[in-house]
C-alpha cells in the first residue's frame, strides 16, 4: 500500500504542476481585460498554483509519516506490553493536546529536524518543508494511532481465536486476519484525517513555508485592495480539494466494501 | 457526508496515568495548575490598585529562585506573561463554544428534519469543514475588515478588544458547523421510533423533537463536545494570525524577544496540555453526570 | 349521539407501499367497550391498519371516524387525534431519558397541560393501576421488559383515550413477562376501556375480547366472537394459522 500511494502521490504532483503550469501561462495572457483585482490575482495564478502544489505535496507526505508512525504506534497500543502502550500515549498524548502552530514552531525552531534528516539536500524543498512535514506527520501520527487502535479493537475476538485455532501465529493472525479487516475499517476515518492534515497545512504560514496559504498572504500584502478576491479565491480551492478527495475517498469506500459490512 | 467524517479523534488523555496514586497526582495537579492561573487573574483585574503584584510580573522572584534551578527561574520569570494570556485563550474557547452550540442546535435540526432548510443548513457545514479556520478568520478580519465595527470598545485586557470579537465571531461560526455535525450525527442515533410514541400520545413534531429526541441526542454528543472543546482550545491559537494576544501570540513575541525559543514554547506546551487534559476531564465528569442507566451505554466509554 | 353510533369506524380502507397491496378494503366498526383482538400473519398489514387510526399512517383511500374526528380528513388536528388514542407498541418504546414517572407525566404536561403536581399525582395513579407505583424513580434501562411494557400502558392510559391501540404488546417479551401484561389489558377490558389488541394470546383473547377479526394479506378474512373463532374457524387461513399459533404457544 506504501509505495503505490507514494507513486501515485509523485505522479499526481507532477501533473498537476504542469497542467497548472499551462493554465496560468493561458492566463497571463487574458487576464488584462479583466477588472483590475481580479486581473491581479489572475496574473499571480502560476503563483498561487507554486503553492498549491507543496500544499498537496506537504499533504500527502505529512499523511505517510502520520500512517508509517501512526499504525504500528495503534497496535502497540492494542497488543503491546504496559510500558510500551502506556510509551505510545503518553507522547500521543502530548501532540494531540498540544495547538499544531506550536508544534510547527517547534519544529522549525527549537528541534534540528532538519540536522537530523537533511532531506532538503536530496529533494528540491526548503527546511521548512521539512519541519513542517515532521510536525504534522507526528502529529497526524498520533490521531491516526488512536483511529488505527479503535478499529483494531473493533475486530471481533472470534475473529482471533478463530485464526489461531487453524493454525496461525498470534503475529499472523494479526498479519493476515485482523489488519486487513481493521484498515478497510479506517478508510472513513483516514478521510477524516486528510481534510484535517489538508486545511491545517495553511498554518505552516507560521514558519514561512510558502504553501497556498502563505502565498495568498504575499499577495493580499502586495496589492492589499484584492485581499477579498485572493482569500476568496483560495477558501475555493481549498474547498474544492476537501469537497472532491472527501467523495472520492467515499466512492471507494463503497467499492471496496466488503458486502454484509457496513462501515 | 458519513457519519465518521464529523469525528475528530478525542485528544484522549484519560489513561496515561492510571491507579489512584495516579489520580491524586491528576488532582493535585490540576488544583495547582487552575489555583495558579486563577490567582493570576484575580491579581490582574479584580485586587484594587496596590494590592497584590503588577500584572505580568510574578509572585516569586525569579532570582530568588535561580539557585535552585535555571529552567526554574526561567519558569517563574515568563509564566506570568503567560497565564495572563491564557486568559483570553479560555475566553476564545468558552464564548465560542457556547455561542456556537446556541446556533449548532437549529442548524443540526433543521439538517435531519428539515427540506429546504435542510439543504442550506448542508451547504453551510460543508463549506465551513472544507475550508481551514484561518481562511475564515482573514475574510472576517481582512477581506470583511469586521474589527471596525468593534472600534472604541474599552481595551483593559480582562475585557476583550476589537479584534477579539472578531476572533470570537469566527471561531462560533466554525464551531457551530462543526457541532451541528456532532448533533446531527446524535439526533440520527436516536431510535426513529421514539419519535412515533411521543407522537402517539400527541405531541406534535416539534415537541417531540424538544422533549423526547433532543435531551437523548444531547447526551449522546457529549463526545463530540468534548472533542470540540479541545479542538477550539487548540485553534484559538490561530487568533494569533489576526493579531489577539492569546496565549500563542504572547509567547511568540517574548520569543522573537529574547531568542529563548525551546523554553518559552516547552511552557506553552504545558499550559495547552493544562487546558485540554482540564477539558477532556472535566467533559468525562459530566457525561458521567448526566449519564442515564440503559441509555447510550457504549457512548460513555 | 345515539347509542348505535359506534365509536371507530372503518370503511373501505386501503393502502399499498409501491406494488404491494397491504390493506385491501377493510372495513369494520366497535363501539364503546369493545375489546376487538386482531390476528393474522406476520405482514398481514396488522400495524399498517392500527397505524392509520391514529394517522401514524395515511390511507389511500378509504375513510376512518372515531367519534368526532374524520381521522382519514387532510385538514384535521392529528395531534387532537392523538390525545384521544393511546398507542403501546410491541417494541415498547418507553422515552429511555425519562423515568418511569416522567415518562408518564411528559403527555400530560405538554399535551393536555396539567400543572407539575397535577401531572405528578395523576401519573401516580395510573402507574398505581399498572401495579408499578414501587417503580416512579427507576429509567427504563432498569426495569424489566414487563415493567417496561406496563408503564407504556400507563403513559397511554394517562391521557384519558377515547380508544386504546395495542400493537403485539407482548411479542417482545419473556414468556413468563407475558402474564403480568395481559392481566393488566384484562383489568381495563374489565373496565369498560375501548380496546383495539393485535395479540396472539389467544388466553387474553377468549377472556378478554368481545370480538375477534382475523386480518390474510390486507383483508378480513373473518370476524366473530373469540371463542367461535377459535372453535370453529371457517375460513381454512384462520383454521391454519391458529392452528400455529397454538403450537408455538402450547395451547391445546
Ligand atoms: N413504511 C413502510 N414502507 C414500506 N412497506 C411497509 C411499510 N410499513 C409496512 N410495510 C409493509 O407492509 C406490509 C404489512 O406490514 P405490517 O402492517 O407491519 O404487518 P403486520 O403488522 O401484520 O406484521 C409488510 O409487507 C411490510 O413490509
Ligand atoms: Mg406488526
Amino acid at each position: 500500500m506504501l509505495p503505490g500511494t507514494g507513486v501515485v502521490g509523485a505522479v499526481a504532483v507532477g501533473s498537476l504542476e504542469l497542467s497548472i503550469r499551462t493554465i496560468a501561462q493561458l492566463g497571463s495572457d487574458t487576464c488584462g481585460s479583466l477588472p483590475p483585482d481580479v486581473a491581479f490575482v489572475c496574473e499571480n495564478a502560476g503563483y498561487l498554483a507554486g503553492g498549491l502544489v507543496l500544499t498537496i505535496a506537504l499533504t500527502i507526505a505529512s499523511l505517510l509519516v502520520g500512517l508509517v508512525a501512526g499504525f504500528p504506534a495503534g497496535a502497540i497500543e492494542v497488543y503491546g506490553g504496559r510500558y510500551a502502550s502506556l510509551a505510545v500515549e503518553a507522547v500521543g498524548t502530548v501532540f494531540r493536546g498540544t495547538p499544531i502552530v506550536v508544534i510547527l514552531i517547534f519544529a522549525y525552531f527549537v528541534v534540528p529536524i532538519t540536522d537530523w534528516f537533511p532531506i532538503q539536500r536530496v529533494l528540491p524543498v526548503g527546511g521548512a518543508f521539512v519541519a513542517a512535514v515532521v510536525g504534522l506527520g507526528l502529529r497526524s501520527a498520533a490521531y491516526q494511532s488512536q483511529l488505527f487502535r479503535g478499529t483494531l479493537q473493533s475486530v471481533d475476538e472470534g475473529q482471533m481465536e478463530a485464526a489461531r485455532a487453524v493454525g496461525l501465529s498470534k503475529l499472523g493472525a494479526i498479519r493476515h486476519v485482523i489488519v486487513p479487516q481493521a484498515l478497510r475499517r479506517s478508510v472513513p476515518g483516514f478521510q477524516n484525517e486528510f481534510t484535517i492534515v489538508l486545511k491545517d497545512t495553511s498554518v505552516a504560514i507560521a514558519i514561512g513555508l510558502a504553501e497556498l496559504f502563505t502565498r495568498s498572504q504575499d499577495l493580499f500584502v502586495q496589492r492589499t485592495t484584492a485581499v477579498t478576491e485572493v482569500i476568496l479565491l483560495i477558501s475555493a480551492v481549498y474547498f474544492v480539494m476537501t469537497f472532491g478527495t472527501n467523495r472520492a475517498l467515499e466512492y471507494l469506500n463503497d467499492y471496496y466494501a466488503i458486502p454484509g459490512e457496513s462501515t | 457526508m458519513s457519519e465518521t467524517g464529523a469525528t475528530r479523534t478525542t485528544a484522549d488523555t484519560g489513561r496515561v496515568v492510571s491507579g489512584s496514586l495516579g489520580r491524586w497526582l491528576t488532582i493535585a495537579g490540576g488544583v495547582l495548575f487552575w489555583g495558579w492561573l486563577l490567582a493570576r487573574w484575580l491579581n490582574n483585574w479584580f485586587l484594587p490598585a496596590g494590592v497584590g503584584v503588577p500584572p505580568g510580573e510574578s509572585f516569586l522572584d525569579p532570582a530568588a529562585v535561580a539557585p535552585i534551578s535555571d529552567s526554574l527561574a526561567f519558569a517563574v520569570e515568563y509564566l506570568p506573561q503567560l497565564a495572563d494570556a491564557a486568559w483570553l485563550t479560555v475566553v476564545l474557547t468558552v464564548v465560542s463554544i457556547v455561542l456556537g452550540f446556541v446556533f449548532a442546535v437549529p442548524v443540526s435540526v433543521a439538517r435531519v428534519y428539515g427540506t429546504y432548510s435542510s439543504t442550506v443548513s448542508l451547504a453551510f457545514t460543508e463549506l465551513i469543514r472544507g475550508t481551514p479556520l484561518l481562511a475564515q478568520l482573514f475574510v472576517l478580519y481582512y477581506a470583511l475588515n469586521l474589527s471596525t465595527l468593534f472600534r472604541g470598545l474599552p481595551d483593559d485586557g480582562f475585557l476583550p478588544s476589537a479584534v477579539v470579537y472578531v476572533a470570537i465571531i469566527g471561531f462560533t461560526i466554525n464551531s457551530v458547523a462543526y457541532q451541528a455535525e456532532y448533533i446531527r450525527s446524535a439526533l440520527l442515533s436516536v431510535d426513529r421510533e421514539q419519535l412515533t410514541a411521543a407522537r402517539a400520545i400527541g405531541l406534535s413534531q416539534r415537541q417531540g423533537i424538544r422533549h423526547v429526541v433532543l435531551p437523548q441526542a444531547l447526551r449522546f454528543a457529549i463526545p463530540g463536545w468534548s472533542n470540540e472543546l479541545v479542538y477550539l482550545i487548540k485553534y484559538s491559537s490561530l487568533a494569533a494570525f489576526i493579531t489577539v494576544p492569546e496565549l500563542f501570540n504572547v509567547a511568540r513575541s517574548i520569543a522573537a524577544d529574547n531568542f529563548a525559543y525551546t523554553g518559552i514554547f516547552a511552557l506553552v506546551a504545558v499550559l495547552y496540555l493544562g487546558l485540554v487534559i482540564s477539558a477532556s476531564k472535566l467533559m468525562a465528569g459530566v457525561e458521567r453526570r448526566v449519564a442515564i442507566p440503559g441509555l447510550g451505554g457504549t457512548a460513555s466509554q | 349521539m345515539s347509542d348505535y353510533d359506534p365509536l371507530l369506524t372503518v370503511e373501505s380502507v386501503s393502502k399499498r407501499y409501491g406494488d404491494e397491496r397491504v390493506l385491501n378494503d377493510v372495513s369494520f366498526t366497535m363501539d364503546r367497550g369493545d375489546v376487538t383482538v386482531m390476528m393474522g400473519p406476520s405482514g398481514s398489514g396488522k400495524s399498517t391498519l392500527l397505524r392509520c387510526v391514529n394517522r401514524l399512517t395515511e390511507v389511500d383511500s378509504g375513510e376512518i371516524r372515531l367519534g368526532d374526528h374524520r381521522v382519514t380528513d387532510p385538514g384535521i388536528d392529528v395531534d387532537a387525534l392523538r390525545r384521544d388514542v393511546g398507542m403501546v407498541f410491541q417494541d415498547i418504546n418507553l422515552f429511555t431519558h425519562l423515568t418511569a414517572l416522567k415518562n408518564v407525566t411528559l403527555g400530560l404536561r405538554e399535551v393536555r397541560g396539567f400543572s407539575t403536581d397535577d401531572a405528578r399525582e395523576a401519573a401516580t395513579e395510573q402507574l398505581e393501576r399498572v401495579g408499578l407505583g414501587d417503580q416512579l424513580d427507576s429509567y427504563p434501562g432498569e426495569l424489566s421488559g414487563g415493567q417496561k411494557q406496563r408503564v407504556g400502558i400507563a403513559r397511554a392510559l394517562a391521557m384519558e383515550p377515547e380508544l386504546l391501540l395495542f400493537d403485539e404488546p407482548t411479542s417482545a417479551l419473556d414468556p413468563e413477562l407475558v402474564g403480568e401484561v395481559t392481566a393488566v389489558m384484562a383489568d381495563l377490558a374489565a373496565g369498560g376501556m375501548t380496546m383495539l389488541v393485535v395479540t396472539h394470546e389467544k388466553g387474553f383473547a377468549r377472556e378478554a375480547a368481545t370480538d375477534a377479526l382475523f386480518l390474510d394479506a390486507g383483508s378480513i378474512a373473518e370476524r366473530g366472537p373469540p371463542a367461535q373463532l377459535f372453535e370453529n374457524p371457517e375460513n381454512e387461513r384462520t383454521a391454519e394459522f391458529l392452528d400455529r399459533v397454538s403450537t408455538v404457544s402450547g395451547e391445546p
